[in-house]
């Protein structure tokens, strides 16, 4: 049986992919400050929110970064990944109840990092919501296998 | 209106050192939390890569001082050093390093890490966050 695992060698500097949306629920926002122990009345607090800029609960940012993480293992096949090394992260916008997102990612470079087995991906990511509008972006830094020579 | 239980801009004092409670990393933290976000992990036994970062949060809110008034998460560096596996236990390391201040609220930067049993740093980075001024300057009156 082949590996059906994309391997450092098979993937290209400007790869682009689109996951599918998911909709983001109270469900998730409650089971996330269950999982993470973090309360921020931002988060929990229905009737503090309505008086805030944001009108109502949103979710946690952290959970939307986990949850794209997610959704690029269903945007293109996966990675043979060693390590999740690192990410430089921005919260744009609110992600609210209800909304639908999805994660737009790009390739942005490969990098040989002096070993034979490995090399170092650099994928750019853009989670938008059902409007198309921005909320979160970044970069992820991914240790990949290469195919045995 | 303003949450009254909280650590506002003007409370936070560069430098200070929080150490949080520990957490033991269960087999239930990683089924929750690959069931929550669709991550599909090669090895069951290992902890997804960002489960600790999710807790980093979260493990400050079990400290005696009140929690930071965040109105806003701005971003986040972080850099996985090593993997943590079922059974490892946890516990958080933060410090605010950057506070600058704006007319009705103010950015804070903070140092976080975690810290396995053995006192090793297996993740780490920086948050940025805009928190709550307890007394805002009035914003210019319109004209």
């Amino acid at each position: 049986m082949t590996d059906p695992r994309r391997y450092y060698d098979e993937i290209e500097v400007g790869e682009e992919y689109e996951s599918p949306g998911r909709t983001i629920t109270e469900t998730d926002i409650v089971l996330f400050a269950g999982l993470s122990g973090d309360y921020n009345v931002l988060h929990t607090d229905a009737e503090f929110m309505k008086t805030s800029i944001f009108g109502e609960r949103i979710a946690h940012g952290l959970l939307g970064l986990a949850i794209q993480s997610g959704l690029f293992s269903r945007a293109t096949g996966a990675y043979a990944t060693l390590a999740f090394v690192g990410l430089r992260w921005k919260f744009k916008a609110p992600i609210k109840i209800g909304d639908t997102i999805r994660l737009r990612a790009r390739v942005r470079t490969k990098r040989d990092i002096g070993k034979p087995d490995r090399g170092l991906v650099t994928v750019e990511r853009t989670v938008v919501n059902q409007r198309g509008e921005v909320v979160q972006e970044g970069e992820t830094d991914l240790l990949v296998e290469r195919r045995s020579p | 209106m303003s949450p009254s239980h909280g650590m506002y801009f003007e409370d936070v004092e560069i430098g200070d050192e929080d150490l949080t409670p520990a957490m033991t990393l269960t087999e239930a933290h990683a089924a929750l939390y690959r069931g929550l976000t669709g991550d599909a992990p090669d090895d069951p036994t290992a902890i997804p890569d960002l489960l600790p970062l999710c807790l980093s949060t979260g493990l400050g809110w079990r400290m005696a001082r009140p929690p930071l008034v965040v109105l806003a998460f701005m971003g986040v560096e972080w850099a996985i050093h090593r993997p943590l596996r079922i059974g490892d236990t946890v516990h958080g390391r933060a410090r605010a390093v950057v506070k600058r201040s704006m007319r009705e609220a103010g950015v804070i930067i903070e140092d976080h890490e975690i810290l396995d049993q053995r006192g090793d740093v297996v993740q780490g980075g920086r948050f940025t966050f805009l928190v709550a001024k307890r007394t805002p300057a009035r914003p210019a009156a319109s004209a």
